[in-house]
């Protein structure tokens, strides 16, 4: 029997695809069920953060930074603060050091939790969606208890917190995550051994560290290929040199370990914030001495972080006025996002989902 | 199979446990105190100074003044004070900012409505929601 010869056919996937999760449309040339190309065709949710903040002052950036990657607000109202206080040269009380790491952390995990229930949702696995966002709920309470929103904080300013603790909610903090320690090993129970899901995902989706690195990918993406790369440990901010926690890596590169390291990031988070709670601050300020209006001196300052989805940094070239000049944000979903084309040629069809998914973008960073 | 069956019997064991799901809208949400939902507005302790629409990050805010009755009284009082809640971003600022605690926020969320023009709000309606006010201010 000879060959059978198929013609190319083009596919739409998207923007309005639940498992894009938002409006990512891909261009996707099949042969048969291989896929031959993809074109990834974004900016159906760009607003142009970076040129609004242009006309706006320090302040006002940050209810902006609470959109881009609204999965993890605290880490994006984190990011631009810590660059204006770095360009001010401020010093940040020690107990708002201590809620932004403890709002931080929770929110890595809050992050992770959403990615984990979704990315089973993706791949055919419904209860495990339930799961997550039951214990998703109570940090965002601890969140609407603290700054007065579920998902758009904007809590953080800059020079400290808008608001302290309320009163017993570091306790309840340490209680949830005494109780999220267990229920992990639901989680496991519930996912990590199913065979369905194991075929899925060992083998599907891998690269190489040189692929990652030449891709600029940061965070889970860079680490499940072996490379040991976390700014929290690395290039400590905030008070991250006071905590103990490890960065754990994987080697295969492949949606397995990007599950793996993400399971094992949630239990790093824990720990970070269990030894925060452990070391509170009794009293103290929450919010440093700030001038009323915030002008940083003129020049450049970029800084970076560890946020949830990579290396989250902001870009500031101020003119010594209360707006800045030009403002770039280093979004880790976008950059991500670049090698999906490369790790999806030769794939079947069925694995888009599963190796998009593993990458974790929130499409309101991608496009900004 | 171990797997698959092992995961089926935690799906089972929160099948009798605790529901975790609320009533809402038969049953109201109780917000914490903190929450940001629609400002209420005191026209009387509004002394115009326009740092709300200022340093507001849409332009959501209109407001003009006007001199008052009394005309031994000096400075302005409040002639028009509108909210386009179509582009609020509900973010606070203008009550962080507000020197005489005019505008406040309250713990009223529910905002859906029919015509666009009905998430205009004036002064008049802006007064009177004066029901679940935040008591904690800045």
């Amino acid at each position: 029997m000879g060959t059978i010869t198929t013609e190319e056919m083009m596919l739409n996937m998207g923007p309005q695809h639940p498992s894009t999760h938002g409006v990512l449309r891909l261009v996707v040339t099949l042969d048969g069920e291989t896929i031959k190309a993809v074109d990834p065709v974004i900016g159906y949710l760009h607003r142009g953060t970076e040129k609004l903040a242009e006309d706006l002052n320090y302040t006002q950036i940050i209810p902006y930074t609470d959109r881009m990657d609204y999965l993890a607000a605290m880490l994006g109202n984190y990011n631009i603060v810590h660059c204006v206080e770095t360009a001010l040269g401020l010093e940040i009380p020690e107990r708002a050091e201590y809620i932004r790491v403890i709002a931080m952390e929770l929110q890595r995990i809050a992050s992770h939790l959403v990615w984990w229930g979704t990315y089973l949702m993706d791949i055919g696995a419904t209860t495990p969606f339930l799961v997550a966002f039951r214990d998703r709920e109570t940090i965002l309470n601890f969140f609407n208890e603290l700054s007065g929103a579920r998902l758009t904080y904007n809590y953080m300013r800059v020079g400290g917190v808008k608001w302290d603790v309320p009163p017993g909610w570091v306790e309840r903090v340490g209680e949830f995550v005494q109780y999220m320690k267990k229920e992990l090993a639901s989680y496991h129970q519930l996912v990590t051994g199913n065979e369905i899901f194991l075929k899925r995902v060992i083998g599907v989706g891998a690269y190489t560290a040189e692929q990652a690195i030449n891709y600029g990918l940061t965070g889970v993406t860079l680490r499940c290929t072996g490379v040991k790369w976390d700014l929290r440990r690395d290039e400590p901010y905030s008070i991250y040199d006071r905590f103990e926690f490890d960065v754990p890596t994987a080697t295969e590169g492949d949606c397995w370990a990007r599950y793996r390291l993400r399971m094992e990031e949630i239990v790093q988070s824990l720990r970070i914030v269990e030894q925060a709670v452990a070391q509170f601050p009794n009293d103290g300020d929450f919010m440093a001495k700030v001038p009323r209006v915030i002008r940083p001196p003129a020049g450049e300052c970029y800084t970076r972080m560890e946020s949830s989805k990579g290396e989250l940094g902001t870009y500031i070239y101020s003119e010594g006025k209360d707006k800045p000049y030009r403002l770039k944000f280093r979004r880790p979903s976008f950059v991500n996002l670049s090698i999906l084309p490369e790790i999806l040629k030769g794939e079947n069809m069925a694995n888009t989902v599963a190796i998009l998914g593993s990458i974790d973008i929130v499409l309101g960073e991608v496009d900004a | 199979m171990l797997g698959l069956a092992k995961g089926l019997s935690y799906t089972l064991k929160t099948l009798v446990g605790k529901k975790v799901t609320l009533k809402y809208p038969d049953e109201p949400i109780i917000m914490p105190d903190r929450f940001r939902g629609i400002q209420h507005f005191d026209p009387e302790k509004c002394i115009v100074c326009n740092q709300c629409a200022r340093i507001c990050p849409t332009q959501c805010i209109d407001l003009t003044g006007k001199k008052p009755d009394d005309p031994e009284k000096k400075g302005k009082v409040i002639n028009t004070y509108d909210i386009n809640f179509e582009i609020c971003i509900l973010c606070d600022l203008c009550t962080e900012v507000c020197p005489t605690e005019a505008i406040v926020m309250t713990n009223n969320f529910e905002l859906a409505s029919f015509s666009r023009d009905e998430l205009f709000k004036d002064m008049k309606w802006l007064h009177e929601n004066n029901t679940n006010v935040r008591k904690e201010q800045h």
